[in-house]
C-alpha cells in the first residue's frame, strides 16, 4: 500500500506542478500590486501627514522661524536651541521635567499592576460580573477628556485615608526630597492613577483570553495551589501584554495634551518649540528603550535552560 | 485533621478563584474601584440640580431636596450646546467611520497581504503610534493654513481618511491584529473561486470582523469627542467648536466673570452641568453598545 502509493506520488506531482509553477509566479505579482493598493492610502498619509512634518519640524528646530504674510522665513542657528533648553535655561524643560519624569516612574508601575489585577479578577466567574465590567470601562470613557481635570480640581482625586495617616510626614521622613515631593503626589492623587488605566484593563482583559483554560485544569490536576499557578502560569502568559502596557502607558502619559511639556510646544515660537518636542521625543525613546531592554531580559531569563 | 483541611479548603478553595476569603476579597476590591469610578459621576449628577438653598445647606450632600435646572440651562447657554454638540457629533461620527474603513484596510494589508518593504512600512506604523503628536504639531499647522483649512474642520478628517488622525496607528494595529488571528481558510478558499482582494476584503473578511470594528469605532469615537487639544490648535479662531473645546472656553469666562467682580455666586454646579452635558452623549452610546463592546474587546485580541 504504501510502496504503490509513493510510486503514484512524483508522476501526479510533476504534471500537477508544471501548470501551477506559472500560475504561481503571476500570482505573487497579482498579490504584490494588490497589497500594494491597499496600503497605498495608508503610505501617502504617513509620508503627507507625518514624515513631511517629521523632518519639516527637525529643521525649523536647527533655524529662526519667522512666519510672515508672504511666507516662512527661516535662517540658520545650529544647536542654539538645543543647547539653551539644554543647558543654558533650566526653566524649559528641567523644572518641569524631572518632576514629571518621577511621577511617571512611580506611576507607571502601579497603573500596570493595579490593571492587571482588575483584569484578571474580571476574568474570574463570579455573580454580577457584567455589571462590574460595564463600571471598568468608565474611565475610558471619561479619561481621555477634559472632564477628568474637572475631577482632579473637584479633589475627586484624593483619597482621604491617606491624608488621615499622615502619609506624607513618613515619606518625607524617610525618603530624599526630590522622590518625596512626586511620590507623595502619586499617592495623593491615586485615584487618578485608577482613572488612567481603562485602556490598560481593557488590554489585560483581552490578553488574559490567550490563556487555555486548559493550561489551568492541568496544573489544578498536578496539585498547584493558586498562588504558584498564578506565577507560574498567568503571569508568564501574560508577559507580552504587560510589555505592550507598558509602552501603552509610556505613550499615553507622555502624550497627554495636560502634560507640562507638551504644553510648552506652542506656535509662540517654531524653532524652540521644535527643539523642544525633539528633545521631549528623545526621552520618550529612552523610556521606550528601557521598557524593551527589561522585556528582552526577563523573557530571557525565564525561558527554560538547556531546551 | 480533615475539619481543619476542609476548613482551610473552603477559605483559601483549591483554585484561586474558589475560596471564601478570596471571594469576600474580590468583591471588596472591586466594590471600592468601582465606587472610586462612579462617585464623580454621582457627585457630578447631583451638584448640577442643586439649588441655591441646597447649596448651601451643609447637612445636603449627595441627594438635593429639589432638582432646580437653572444651572444645566445657563451651561446650555454658555456652552452653545445645540450647536457644538452638532460640531462634535458630526465630526466625531465621520472620523469613527472614516477610521474604521481606512484603517481597517491599512490593517489587512499588514496582516494578510504582500508588498515592497513591508518590514520597513511595519516600522514606520510602529513609530506613528509612538511619536509625540506635539513633534509634528506646528509644521502641521503650517501645511493646513498652506492649505486654507485652518479653522476649518478638514485638518481633523483629512488624515483620517489615510488610516491616520488621531490615534490612527492604534487602530491600524488593532486590525492587524485582529486580522492576523483570523484563519486563512475563507481567503483561501474565496481566493480559488476566483475573487481578488478587494472582495475578499468587503465581502468576506469585513463582515466577520464586527468585533473588532465595534471596538474601534467606539475608541475612535469616544477620543475624537474628547479630543481638544488638535481642535484648539487647529481651530483656534472658528466658531463653530466641539464640545470638548467649548469646556475650556466656559472655563475661561468663568474665571474672567469670576476676577471681574463674581456675577455668578456658585461656579460649581455650572462647570458640573457642562460636564455632564458633554459626556451624557458618550454614556448613551456607552450603554447603546456596551455589550458588543466587552465581547469585542475578549475576541479581538485587541492586541499584539
Amino acid at each position: 500500500m504504501n510502496t504503490e502509493h509513493s510510486r503514484l506520488e512524483p508522476a501526479k506531482r510533476t504534471r500537477r506542478r508544471l501548470p501551477l509553477l506559472g500560475w504561481r509566479k503571476n500570482d505573487a505579482v497579482l498579490r504584490k500590486v494588490e497589497g500594494s493598493l491597499f496600503i497605498a492610502p495608508w503610505v501617502v498619509g504617513f509620508l503627507v501627514f507625518v514624515a513631511f512634518p517629521l523632518v519639516y519640524s527637525l529643521y525649523m528646530s536647527f533655524n529662526q522661524v519667522r512666519i510672515t504674510v508672504t511666507g516662512v522665513q527661516t535662517s540658520w542657528v545650529g544647536v542654539q536651541y538645543y543647547r539653551e533648553i539644554l543647558l543654558a535655561d533650566g526653566g524649559l524643560l528641567y523644572d518641569d521635567l524631572f518632576p514629571f519624569l518621577r511621577e511617571a516612574l512611580v506611576m507607571i508601575p502601579i497603573i500596570i499592576v493595579f490593571s492587571l489585577m482588575i483584569a484578571i479578577l474580571l476574568n474570574l466567574r463570579f455573580a454580577g460580573r457584567a455589571a462590574f465590567r460595564v463600571i471598568f470601562f468608565l474611565p475610558v470613557i471619561f479619561a481621555s477628556g477634559q472632564i477628568i481635570g474637572e475631577f482632579i480640581a473637584q479633589g475627586e482625586g484624593s483619597l482621604n485615608v491617606i491624608a488621615s495617616l499622615g502619609m506624607d510626614d513618613r515619606l518625607a521622613r524617610y525618603l530624599p526630597d526630590a522622590w518625596a515631593g512626586p511620590i507623595g503626589k502619586v499617592i495623593g492623587s491615586f485615584v487618578l492613577v485608577l482613572w488612567y488605566s481603562g485602556v490598560q484593563i481593557l488590554i489585560f482583559l483581552a490578553g488574559r483570553q490567550t490563556i487555555s483554560g486548559s493550561v489551568y485544569e492541568a496544573a489544578r490536576i498536578d496539585g498547584a495551589d493558586p498562588w504558584s499557578t498564578f506565577w507560574k502560569i498567568t503571569l508568564p502568559g501574560m508577559a507580552p501584554f504587560i510589555f505592550l502596557n507598558v509602552i501603552y502607558t509610556i505613550v499615553d502619559l507622555f502624550t497627554y495634551p495636560s502634560n507640562p511639556i507638551i504644553s510648552k510646544v506652542t506656535t509662540e515660537n517654531y524653532g524652540v518649540s521644535s527643539a523642544l518636542a525633539w528633545i521631549y521625543f528623545g526621552i520618550v525613546l529612552l523610556f521606550i528603550a528601557l521598557a524593551f531592554a527589561i522585556y528582552a531580559r526577563t523573557i530571557k531569563s525565564m525561558s527554560p535552560r538547556g531546551h | 485533621m480533615g475539619k481543619w483541611l476542609w476548613l482551610r479548603n473552603k477559605l483559601v478553595g483549591l483554585e484561586a478563584d474558589k475560596g471564601l476569603l478570596f471571594r469576600a476579597f474580590l468583591y471588596l476590591l472591586l466594590v471600592d474601584v468601582a465606587f472610586i469610578y462612579l462617585k464623580p459621576v454621582f457627585y457630578m449628577m447631583t451638584t448640577m440640580v442643586k439649588g441655591a438653598p441646597d447649596l448651601l445647606d451643609p447637612a445636603v450632600i449627595w441627594v438635593p431636596t429639589a432638582l432646580y435646572g437653572g444651572h444645566l440651562a445657563e451651561a446650555i447657554k454658555m456652552l452653545d450646546y445645540a450647536k457644538s454638540f452638532g460640531v462634535s457629533l458630526t465630526v466625531s461620527t465621520a472620523s469613527a467611520v472614516i477610521q474604521v474603513v481606512s484603517c481597517s484596510i491599512a490593517g489587512y494589508a499588514f496582516a494578510r497581504l504582500d508588498f515592497p518593504l513591508k518590514r520597513f512600512w511595519f516600522g514606520a506604523l510602529l513609530f506613528t503610534f509612538i511619536m509625540p503628536a506635539q513633534v509634528t504639531i506646528l509644521p502641521s499647522i503650517l501645511l493646513f493654513k498652506e492649505l486654507g483649512w485652518i479653522n476649518t474642520f478638514w485638518p481633523l478628517l483629512v488624515p483620517t481618511l489615510f488610516g491616520h488622525g488621531l490615534k490612527g496607528a492604534l487602530f491600524v494595529l488593532i486590525f492587524r491584529q485582529f486580522f492576523s488571528t483570523l484563519p486563512k481558510e475563507m481567503e483561501e478558499a474565496a481566493r480559488i473561486d476566483g475573487a481578488g482582494a478587494f472582495r475578499i476584503f468587503f465581502r468576506v473578511m469585513l463582515p466577520i470582523s464586527r468585533s473588532a470594528i465595534v471596538v474601534v469605532f467606539l475608541f475612535s469615537f469616544v477620543w475624537s469627542w474628547n479630543d481638544a487639544y488638535f481642535p484648539s490648535m487647529y481651530m483656534f479662531g472658528a466658531s463653530d467648536v466641539p464640545l470638548s473645546v467649548g469646556l475650556s472656553k466656559l472655563n475661561a469666562q468663568l474665571v474672567t466673570e469670576a476676577q471681574e467682580g463674581g456675577l455668578r455666586a456658585f461656579l460649581e454646579p455650572v462647570k458640573m452641568g457642562a460636564s455632564f452635558l458633554i459626556i451624557m452623549p458618550l454614556l448613551v452610546l456607552y450603554a447603546f453598545t456596551q455589550r458588543w463592546f466587552v465581547e469585542g474587546v475578549e475576541r479581538t485580541g485587541l492586541v499584539e
